[in-house]
């Protein structure tokens, strides 16, 4: 079986990100990139059942500049088998030019399974996986938080607003994942040491977007005003309730 | 041909509230370039239950097969949509940013070779096109683009958008005929699977009762779950005690949680670390409980109470059951 997970890198989630000069850009000084959080949840599934099967071969897939290569070799050294790093002549950012470029990545290659994070926590956009699935033709299954196979077939349960809907699809598939049940692993030295001899074939693509978007400008979002504390113990509660119920009206 | 198509859901026959807010700001729209604002609901939903949808200023309401089905199918709702988009050809598809609007927009912006721009929090119509504001990095920057006046797909943040009523002109009702292809290449939704106790979502409630590492143990999780019960609260939980199994990854609220910004957040031994802060810093009103004066919750809680929660919380039940 081929597996293939896409995976974006972003800005580390604890970073204090800071507007440039020109106020549509972030400043790159100091930013740590890492992994998206929610792809490296779907890489954890496909190196599950890669440790079950050792017959699975998983390729990773990321869109992205140079630095890139640096998670590349970090999903390597946990486990994946081989890693495709595409490059673009310009930077695109918008989704549905980066899914037809990374679809036709896919199209190469008959992968059974091709798995994402269900978004990127720098852009927030939720679509790529979902938009690769009706470009390629292939079925996918959203937002799921596991999902199991069985022979040809894939049974994903999908979170949604306080149920679970079990879906049930034909492979290939394609999965967008939630963050899992399952642990993340760290790769060992000796993981990192392997990965360097393990394979990143650099794709280049050239590309002449029709933009259709711009963006005209960043900003932060309106500063929250430091509150009152209360009190310093219990009986600071019948003041708190009285607040909620006769200033806020909220409870 | 242009207009709006505004994409409504209804769930045991009520229009949902994030639909809503799409009607409301589709309105706005309609009404500031004049354009005819047609209206699907999909989801389970009554054409005699029209009183929930006629303050709207809507033109035509469609009603797909789906009308009469309960649950979702990706199948049924992508193809109904994309024959409504051939029909009017509207220059802009309005969806909410609900489950179902995560799901099915990106289906059918990809299947128009259309821009999709989700979680808006603010669209101003322009001469030549839209400028769309939107929360990037869980929140921490804004964005503001700029769409030509190419058809383009919009999906809402939800709980962002006061729901605005006008009178209603007249609308018609126009039933559309669409049967599932049985597309292969879609996902069938086989089961669903209720939780085993009746509880709210966090996405979806207006209070939230949220714990943190403070709370020492998962069993003193009840005191949070109690308080929740008398607030009609849903539960909500820090990365740290998911991360550690005390709580379901559905109650987590934080950057790899959920995004929420109920009319109430308590956070119960919760520091506020950065990750979390982005998933409820636009809640209405944070209340913060913490030993730790010092922690950076306090800094962006409308009201707080440094102390102790195991006396605190037990305080707090026994004076709201009076």
């Amino acid at each position: 079986m081929n597996i293939a997970v896409c995976v974006k890198q972003v800005p580390d989630t604890a970073s204090q990100l800071i507007i440039s000069g020109d106020n549509k850009s972030i400043d790159q000084s100091g930013i740590k990139y890492e992994i998206n959080p929610f792809d490296e949840y779907a890489l954890e599934e496909a190196l599950r059942l890669k440790d079950r099967d050792k017959t699975i071969k998983i390729t990773i897939i990321s869109l992205g500049p140079e630095r890139v290569k640096q998670s590349l070799t970090k999903t390597l050294a946990m486990g994946a088998d081989e890693a495709i790093h595409i490059e673009t002549n310009e930077v695109i950012d918008d989704c549905i030019n980066i899914s037809t470029i990374i679809a036709n990545e896919i199209k190469k290659n008959q992968y059974d399974l091709i798995l994402f994070g269900k978004k990127s926590v720098d852009q927030d956009n939720n679509q790529v996986g979902i938009m690769i699935g009706e470009i390629n033709k292939i079925s996918c299954i959203s937002n799921c938080s596991e999902f199991k196979i069985e022979g040809k077939k894939i049974i994903a349960n999908r979170e949604v607003e306080g149920t679970v809907e079990v879906f049930e699809s034909e492979l290939p598939a394609i999965i967008t994942h939630e963050k899992g049940r399952n642990e993340l692993r760290y790769p060992s030295l000796k993981d990192l040491m392997a990965a360097k001899k393990k394979p990143i074939n650099t794709i280049k693509v050239e590309t002449n977007i029709d933009k259709r978007s711009e963006l005209l400008k960043l900003e932060y979002p309106e500063k929250r005003e430091e509150g009152v504390i209360i009190g310093e113990d219990k009986s600071s509660v019948t003041e708190l309730i009285r607040i909620l119920k006769e200033e806020k009206k909220i409870i | 041909m242009g207009g709006i198509l505004s994409i409504i859901e209804a769930k045991n026959k009520e229009i949902k509230n994030s639909s809503l807010e799409v009607l409301s700001e589709s309105q706005k729209i309609a009404n500031t370039k004049d354009l005819e604002n047609n209206v699907v609901i999909l989801g389970e939903y009554e054409e005699n239950n029209s009183n929930q949808i006629n303050e709207f200023g809507i033109n035509k309401v469609l009603l797909g097969a789906t009308n009469k089905i309960e649950n979702y199918s990706p199948d049924l709702y992508k193809n109904i949509i994309l024959n409504l988009i051939e029909k009017f050809e509207p220059e802009i598809i309005i969806f909410s940013g609900s489950a179902i609007g995560k799901d099915i927009s990106p289906r059918i912006a990809a299947n128009m070779n259309y821009n999709l721009v989700t979680e808006c929090i603010e669209i101003t119509v322009e001469e030549n096109g839209y400028e769309i504001k939107r929360p990037i990095y869980a929140g921490k920057i804004i964005q503001t683009l700029k769409f030509n006046n190419n058809p383009i797909v919009l999906s809402l943040k939800s709980n962002y958008f006061a729901i605005n009523k006008v009178e209603q002109k007249d609308f018609s009702f126009e039933q559309v005929n669409n049967e599932e292809i049985g597309n292969i290449i879609i996902p069938v939704l086989k089961e669903i699977i209720q939780p085993q106790k009746e509880t709210l979502d966090v996405s979806e409630a207006s209070i939230i009762v949220a714990g943190g590492r403070g709370i020492k143990e998962p069993e003193s999780f009840k005191l949070i779950e109690e308080l929740a019960d008398v607030l009609n609260a849903a539960v909500g939980a820090s990365r740290a005690v998911v991360d550690a199994g005390w709580r379901p990854h559905s109650e987590q609220v934080g950057q790899t949680g959920k995004i929420v910004s109920p009319n109430l957040y308590i956070a119960i031994g919760i520091s506020g670390a950065i990750q979390h802060q982005v998933g409820m810093i636009n809640s209405k009103c944070i209340v913060a409980i913490n030993k730790d004066k010092n922690a950076p919750i306090f800094k962006f809680a409308d009201y707080g109470i440094v102390g102790d929660l195991f006396e605190i919380i037990p305080e707090l039940i026994s004076e709201l059951k009076k």
